[in-house]
């Protein structure tokens, strides 16, 4: 019998899960403010140097970094920032090489007459063993064109002209990492960053990470905070009401997904509690 | 953008494996068996495939065996070998030595670069605790009266002072080198207890939350990406 509750419950779950899903219907992102430091920081940018955007995520939390590095990777292709994709975890792969063209396509079918290319805007350098001891090669670094000297298809970085003054970084201006992870965030933390400089780090983080990642926001220690599917939803409206022409609602439709199944959980938890009560009394007479 | 056959076949796996993990919620099966393995047994591979394609091959052997010196037609080459990099030879045999660990004989010669390994990690877990911890200890000093242009910010003074009362109760909860005897030091133990409970609470919320993203985003790929591709084929 608790077998087949339990099916009911999945049954009931997947229903309202699916509900947003087919009728495209969204519920309005709660504002947060961790994501409009993020969004403001990103917005604030100016084409004086590269945003290196990690990607750290595979399979397992690409329901939430997905979309939060897709509307990051929008935000500074919109302000053409040339963009550092790299990432430290193998499964990371795929994502490198597709995000950032879905992005561009979107964005050359939304703004007639303008277009983003790999090279020009944008360069994967693809997954680089050596987590660590990597990152701390980077700040060190006097010429990072050729620590990291070829892009993930083999091309020598020197064949981008956009990304001949990569030196130091002090070059990097933003630091964008994404990941579900604390361990690799935490190495992003504590050396990416020299003594006297540090680019504006912005984090994607998973749902379940955002209690830990808040105390470094509070601290200064990173600048924005992007949490969960709920973070990307909520960074997405703000670039739906920045540029007029763009009304891509991806984020929110999984974030209203999320909140009606939340919804359906909590009444749920009601119900059972009023039953176990119930039972509680009757078990008592 | 068209798909090719391939990137369609790509995602009809891609659905039958979403769905056989799914199918878990039925009852443990062999097809959940099977495609747990199958993930599992991918990444490890990928792991390695990727470490060797991206850089052991062309930051290591590529380089060290001369492969990236061209001979032109009139017998000139494109630059000297670099003798330094024979030094690489160095980690890659210490690297072997993890090998004889299968060797009762030759056991100590793994236990040396273990050892090696271990005291590299625990010198950059140092240094990089420090600089991770050192910025959260300095931003714990907060002012309990928030002045803000003349006049105090009531919201972020109270901010300010559950955070040290929070911070304070949690550090008593775990100090347990003297006996917490008294009415005062039991109860500011137990406000710790609670407090820390209360972030359990947001912990375990947002755990679901990420786990229903997870789901939310399956749905979303099986029914539009793969019913798609299936529409597509037949």
């Amino acid at each position: 019998m608790q077998g087949k509750t339990r099916r009911f419950i999945y049954l009931f779950l997947i229903i309202s899960l699916i509900f947003p899903l087919t009728t495209g219907y969204t519920l309005k992102p709660a504002p947060s403010s961790s994501v409009n430091m993020f969004f403001n920081k990103v917005d604030s940018l100016e084409d004086t140097g590269y945003a290196f955007i990690a990607l750290d995520f595979g399979p397992q939390s690409k329901a939430e970094n997905l979309y939060q590095a897709k509307v990051v990777i929008e935000h500074l292709m919109r302000k053409r920032i040339p963009i550092i994709l790299f990432s430290m975890y193998t499964l990371a792969e795929p994502i490198l090489e597709s995000l950032a063209f879905e992005v561009a396509n979107n964005l050359q079918k939304e703004i007639d007459g303008e277009y983003w290319e790999y090279g020009k805007d944008w360069i994967n350098l693809g997954f680089r063993p050596g987590a660590s001891l990597l990152l701390q090669a980077i700040p060190k670094s006097k010429n990072l064109q050729k620590l990291f000297s070829k892009d993930a298809k083999g091309n020598d970085l020197k064949d981008f002209p956009r990304f001949d003054a990569l030196r130091t970084i002090n070059d990097i201006i933003f630091l964008g990492q994404f990941t579900s992870l604390t361990g690799v965030f935490d190495t992003y933390l504590q050396f990416f960053k020299t003594k006297d400089y540090r680019p504006v780090f912005g984090h994607g983080c998973s749902s379940i990470t955002i209690p830990e990642s808040h105390i470094y926001l509070d601290s200064g220690q990173i600048d924005g905070l992007i949490g969960g599917i709920a973070g990307a939803s909520a960074y997405e409206e703000l670039l739906n009401n920045k540029y007029d022409k763009r009304n891509n609602k991806e984020a929110s439709v999984l974030n209203t997904g999320v909140g009606v199944a939340q919804l359906l959980i909590v009444i749920l938890i009601i119900l059972g509690n009023i039953n176990f009560t119930k039972l509680k009394k009757y078990l008592v007479k | 953008m068209e798909k090719s056959y391939f990137d369609l076949l790509i995602i009809i796996i891609g659905g039958i494996s979403t769905l056989a993990i799914f199918s878990f919620l039925i009852k443990e099966n062999v097809f959940y068996r099977f495609f747990e393995h199958l993930f599992i047994g991918i990444s490890a591979a990928l792991g390695v495939i990727l470490t060797f394609k991206n850089f052991l091959w062309p930051k290591v052997f590529y380089p060290l065996f001369g492969l990236d010196i061209v001979t032109y037609p009139d017998g000139t080459i494109s630059k000297e070998y670099n003798y330094e990099l024979l030094l690489l030879i160095i980690p890659i045999i210490l690297g072997l030595f993890y090998y004889f660990i299968y060797s009762k004989k030759h056991a100590w010669l793994a236990k040396l670069v273990i050892g090696l390994s271990l005291g590299v990690s625990g010198g950059l877990a140092f240094k990089g605790f420090f600089n991770q911890a050192i910025p959260q200890i300095v931003s714990s000093f907060k002012p309990l009266v928030v002045i803000l242009e003349g006049s105090v910010n009531y919201l972020q003074s109270f901010n300010n002072i559950v955070f040290l009362i929070t911070l304070l109760s949690v550090m008593y909860y775990f100090f347990f080198t003297i006996k917490q005897e008294s009415k005062v030091s039991k109860g500011i133990s137990k406000l710790g207890r609670y407090l820390m409970m209360i972030c359990f609470g947001a912990f375990f919320g947002s755990t679901i939350m990420a786990r229903l993203s997870l789901l939310v985003e399956r749905l979303g790929f099986l029914m539009t990406d793969w019913i798609g591709a299936i529409k597509e084929i037949f």
